[in-house]
């Protein structure tokens, strides 16, 4: 029965928000609180020699000042590594800088006080004398032999590497009637949710609880991750994650603040508050991205793909991110290359790299944008090499619908995808010969308008693959416990949280249709370790998938126990009997008992019940996905751009995404989920980009200085769905979170490189700021008249 | 981050050349200085108030000249701790001129600041730096005016 | 040193000592526990914090509290309470114009102003409008909309999304 699934119903917790009731962390105080700020290193690379903290203890309001040695030793170092990533080293971390400072950000010192201001105060009196070293900030250099350490703890800058190849590519690259080359520049930037990460971790030495309300997507791998470096057991350690403004990835690292925050709970015995400013946010968020890739394409004289090299070096800052590493993003980048291809040949080189900068690691659409920019930059150059308009090449070359189940290149599989079907659907959409007509006559009058299209392929749902065989304590299953109320209301916990992109309305949603209620009366508890059974939570898309499929298995199992119960009862078999509309039907579809009749005598008058019936109203159950690995989504994006040749700057005009993510819960979350990723992939296609100078100092640590995408630049987005279920899950859906951040930056590339193509002008690196577009005309320019 | 610039001085180079390693010179001359303490015939310590765009810092730091030609040239670099702030660090290659009147004094240096600075204030420390320096020899140009001429000027 | 600030915060009259470099943002929420005013970025870019001060939106992470002396501040609590912004509210809910909900409230107060100084927004002038504001969840499509539809109901027009995007 799925009369509540596929409805868009609306959001019931954003009433809470629209009134000015959301409950977030950094809103949140408790009796006897301290606050707590944290003295930075100013320098890239250095070795300190003196914190003096005398003048800032004496501040008013000052309680405490915490550098290295009374801080780390409550708390076990960090490794950043995953035993599947054969060969791969990252140094301890532990929470203040003990002797090396590593990064410009790094914490060397904590101060508490009971106003943050205050320990404002006091921090500007903290005096370091830190001795500077020559940072490493140039990824490249620093993988050169005699290259100065990044981190001194390390045994080179060579994070991981790794290749991936099949045995014929090198011969099918001799035999190409065409080869295609490109190398490309992906610039840092970061996650910028607007609620800043936020934590306020509360012992009770009484009791020795440590209750951490923290403003993360994870809250289980924190309670194991707070319980296993603090000494503590698991059961006394409680995570709340209530409102949270804005994850996409960044909220579920495991940071020295937080750490820090926790650690000095622990010792004074009280609350400690953390929220981090916009400009500790840019220095200590994780950051994003950061690769330079070189990749080549081998085509027939047809246009068919026969086979891509690529080279992928990624920066990844002075350690490696716990628990989920800084290599995944590189990994992922040299597996989805090529992946909507019918490529039979590859070869994929990651090299991961240590320097003195902000650690990057996983953030939305890990890894996808920087393989689909690649891949679909190459598959642009071969269709011009090869004459072939952009929608055709694509035709020739993407995997048949038809054609799964399919295995990739880089060992990849494909349950089933629908490529052709989408690219069709764009296709339809975008009318590109009309598009072209009337680009071709706009450039009479001097606008230069292009567009471009990227095909994708999203991993969503992942098993224990990802990280639980690399023994990180990563929960790939999830749990949730469904119980009906005596008045025959229902209410789910569950261990997926909720971010915003509407998780307990689709819970609600899948629960209700098991049950035969409205969602209405469906309750939904998220986000707190004691309340919810322990889970994997929100990311790699997994909320609607594996989230859903576990509400819908839960709901099921106790809609059997009320049948069971209600058979008894009505007299009759459970078999014949089903959930409709609030109460149990029979066979014809008449009503013979409510659910709140039920409810009211199994809890009430448990006496009135046959001897030895079950009357327990409350389930549970936990799924892990089985099956295939991944459950892979896939869509294609198309985008319209304006380039100003004078200026360099780009109007974006429109962009287009059709998208199969399985089986659609909710439509109007999915598509608001849609066009905020796309929005997140224009960004650092345009304007997002951390910039470090050559000393390793980040000079645009604001939101005056560091670009985000607002409302005015960013253009309508049209959406269309194709809808592929999986056959692994009785639900059939996979996640879509992801998708629209993974394509929408090589569309837009591909967009101004088409608008550029009549100067001979080509953007390879992003974000494709005004100077750069300038740049690369000016480059065509001087090409022409000295060739 | 460079900085190159000249000032004209009302004073023979050697009373210029006297005047950079005078402790009280450098103490009216230097921005914002709080304190100068003599170390060593060319070395000082220095505690000096800056207000770089948002951030407003102490610095407490070293001053020193090295590369010494008498009467001639010298490099003047100092490096100072803002705590929280950021650091900052330059070294300016000063070169003297004699010139009808005076002195032409030439200076050409490069100057780097880290932390909240860096972050924060890195479109206004251009101006600023260029700014700070200009003061300095102005100040520099003033102690060297006889007073008297100073105010019929 | 305190300073005793009189205002008068979403109709009611308040009179609190107060530091002289308090926020008027810090002031409501950490004084008057008026948490739905947010703070994102603490220098007037991002939107987060706007509250109607004498009907204006102010960023209240730019303004001292002691500025308010005398004046008329709303937040989104007062705006829930007097239902001023109810039909506002209910399109951004329909049309799902929210994810995290973390600059709801500055979204809201920007377009309370732009319909009042404009009733009949185009998309591109909303979109101006909102120029401030940051939104990092929804990609502001959905929030256009909403403001567009409330437009289109207080003039006692029925247009749907379609209709008004042209």
């Amino acid at each position: 029965m799925t009369l509540h699934i596929g409805q868009s119903a609306r959001r019931e917790n954003a009433r809470r928000h629209l009134a000015g009731r959301g409950r977030f962390v950094s809103d949140l105080t408790l009796p006897r609180m301290l606050h707590a700020v944290f003295v930075r290193s100013p320098m890239a690379r250095g070795r300190i020699l003196e914190i003096d903290t005398s003048e800032a203890s004496a501040c008013p309001g000052v309680v405490r000042i915490f550098t290295a040695p009374e801080l780390n030793v409550r708390c076990t170092p960090w490794v950043g590594t995953l035993g599947h990533f054969a060969g791969m080293q990252s140094p301890p971390m532990n929470i203040l800088a003990e002797e090396e400072v590593l990064w410009t950000g790094h914490p060397v010192a904590m101060i508490l006080a009971r106003s943050r201001a205050e320990a404002e105060d006091a921090a500007e009196l903290v005096m370091l004398d830190i001795e500077d070293a020559e940072p490493v900030t140039d990824g490249a250099a620093a993988l050169r032999p005699g290259a100065p350490l990044a981190n001194p703890a390390a045994r080179d800058n060579l994070c991981y590497e790794a290749v991936l190849e099949t045995a014929d590519v090198d011969a099918a690259f001799v035999g190409a009637a065409h080869v295609v080359e490109t190398s490309m520049t992906f610039g840092r930037h970061t996650a910028v949710t607007l609620e800043p990460r936020a934590v306020i971790a509360d012992f009770d030495a009484s009791s020795g609880a440590l209750t951490v309300h923290h403003g993360t997507q994870t809250p289980y791998q924190f309670q194991d991750v707070y319980a296993r470096h603090f000494g503590l057991s698991e059961g006394k350690v409680r995570v709340i994650a209530p409102d949270v403004g804005g994850s996409f990835g960044m909220k579920l690292h495991v940071y020295n603040e937080e750490m820090g925050a926790v650690a000095a709970s622990l010792i004074l015995g009280r609350p400690v508050r953390y929220v981090a400013d916009r400009l500790e946010s840019f220095l200590s968020d994780i950051h994003a991205r950061d690769h330079i890739v070189k990749g080549r394409m081998a085509l027939d004289a047809d246009g068919t793909i026969l086979a891509m090299e690529v080279d992928d070096l990624t920066q990844v800052g002075a350690v490696s991110a716990y628990p989920r590493t800084s290599a995944a993003e590189g990994n992922q980048v040299i597996r989805l290359m090529g992946a909507p291809y019918r490529m039979p040949d590859y070869r994929g080189r990651l090299s991961v790299a240590f320097q003195n900068k902000v650690q990057t690691s996983q953030y939305r659409a890990v890894g996808h944008p920087i393989a689909c920019a690649v891949t679909e930059a190459l598959v642009e150059r071969a269709a011009e090499a090869t004459e072939l308009d952009p929608f055709e090449i694509r035709a020739r070359n993407l995997i048949a619908d038809d054609a799964y189940p399919h295995v990739s290149a880089t060992g990849y599989q494909f349950e089933k995808l629908s490529h052709q079907a989408c690219l069709a659907k764009l296709h339809e959409m975008m009318d590109p010969e009309a598009l072209r007509a009337e680009h071709a006559s706009l450039r009479k009058q001097g606008i230069h308008r292009g567009f471009g299209i990227a095909s994708f392929v999203e991993i969503t749902n992942p098993g224990a693959a990802f990280y639980g065989v690399g023994g990180a304590r990563i929960s790939a299953q999830d749990g949730a416990v469904v119980r009906m109320m005596p008045s025959g209301d229902i209410h789910c916990a569950i261990s997926v949280t909720e971010q915003g992109q509407g998780t307990e309305t689709i819970i609600a949603q899948v629960v209700a249709d098991q049950l035969g209620v409205t969602p209405e009366r469906v309750s939904v508890t998220t986000g707190d370790t004691a309340t919810t059974p322990s889970g994997g939570a929100t990311w790699a898309c997994r909320g609607a998938g594996i989230g859903g499929e576990t509400a819908l298995r839960a709901g099921r199992r106790l809609r059997d126990r009320i049948l069971t119960l209600a058979g008894a009862l009505v007299q009759a078999d459970p078999a014949s009997l089903r959930l409709e509309n609030g109460a149990v039907v029979d066979g014809s579809g008449a009503a013979r008992i409510t659910l709140e009749e039920i409810g009211r005598i199994a809890t009430y008058r448990p006496d009135t019940l046959p001897d030895g019936i079950d009357h327990s109203l409350t389930v549970a159950h936990h799924f892990a996905p089985t099956g295939y690995p991944f459950d892979f989504t896939n869509g294609i994006q198309g985008s319209l751009v304006e380039v100003d040749v004078e200026t360099g700057l780009v109007r974006i005009l429109k962009h287009w995404i059709v998208e199969d993510c399985g089986r659609i819960i909710n439509p109007l979350l999915v598509d608001e989920q849609i066009r905020g990723g796309v929005v997140q992939g224009l960004g650092p296609a345009f304007f997002e980009e951390c910039q470090y100078d050559a000393d390793g100092q980040l000079t645009n640590g604001s939101l005056a200085d560091y670009l985000v995408p607002m409302a005015c630049e960013m253009p309508d987005i049209e959406i269309a769905h194709i809808e592929t279920p999986t056959g692994d899950t009785i639900l059939g859906a996979k996640g879509v979170g992801e998708a629209g951040t993974a394509a929408a930056g090589a569309a837009a590339m591909n967009a101004v490189n088409d608008a550029l193509r009549p100067f001979g002008a080509r953007l390879t690196q992003t974000p494709m700021t005004p100077l750069r577009i300038l740049d690369a005309l000016d480059a065509a320019r001087e090409e022409r008249t000295d060739p | 981050m460079k900085l190159d610039g000249e000032q004209f001085l009302n004073a023979d180079p050697q009373t210029v050349w006297t005047a950079l390693f005078d402790r009280d010179v450098l103490a009216g001359a230097i921005p914002g200085c709080e304190s100068l303490d003599q170390l060593s015939a060319t070395e000082f310590a220095a505690v000096v108030k800056l207000k770089i765009g948002p951030v407003s810092a102490r610095f407490k730091g070293d001053v020193e000249l090295s590369d010494i030609v008498p009467g001639q040239s010298c490099t003047l670099s100092g490096k100072g701790s803002g705590g929280i702030a950021g650091f900052a660090k330059g070294a300016a290659q000063v070169t003297l001129t004699p010139e009808a009147g005076g002195t032409r004094l030439c200076y050409d240096a490069d100057v780097a600041v880290g932390g909240k600075l860096a972050s924060l204030g890195n479109r206004l420390i251009g101006a600023t730096a260029q700014k700070l320096t200009d003061a300095f020899f102005a100040n520099l140009s003033d102690a060297l005016t006889p007073p008297e001429e100073a105010r019929s000027a | 040193m305190k300073h005793l600030l009189s205002t008068t915060v979403n109709g009611e009259q308040v009179q609190e000592a107060v530091s002289p470099r308090t926020s008027l943002a810090d002031f409501l929420r950490e004084d008057m526990g008026l948490t739905g005013t947010h703070l994102g970025c603490e220098m007037g870019a991002c939107g987060a914090c706007l509250v109607l001060m004498d009907g204006a939106p102010v960023h209240a992470c730019l303004v001292l509290a002691v500025q308010a002396e005398g004046c008329t501040v709303e937040t989104i609590e007062g705006l829930t309470e007097t239902g001023a912004a109810a039909d506002l509210q209910a399109r951004f809910h329909d049309r799902n114009a929210l994810q995290c909900g973390y600059c709801t409230n500055g979204m809201l107060m920007s377009a309370q102003a732009l319909l009042a100084a404009n009733p009949d927004p185009s998309r591109d002038e909303i979109r101006d409008a909102l120029s401030g504001n940051y939104c990092r969840c929804t990609g502001y499509e959905a929030i256009v909309d909403a403001i567009a539809a409330t437009a289109s109901d207080r003039a006692g027009r029925s247009e749907t999304k379609t209709e008004a995007a042209q």
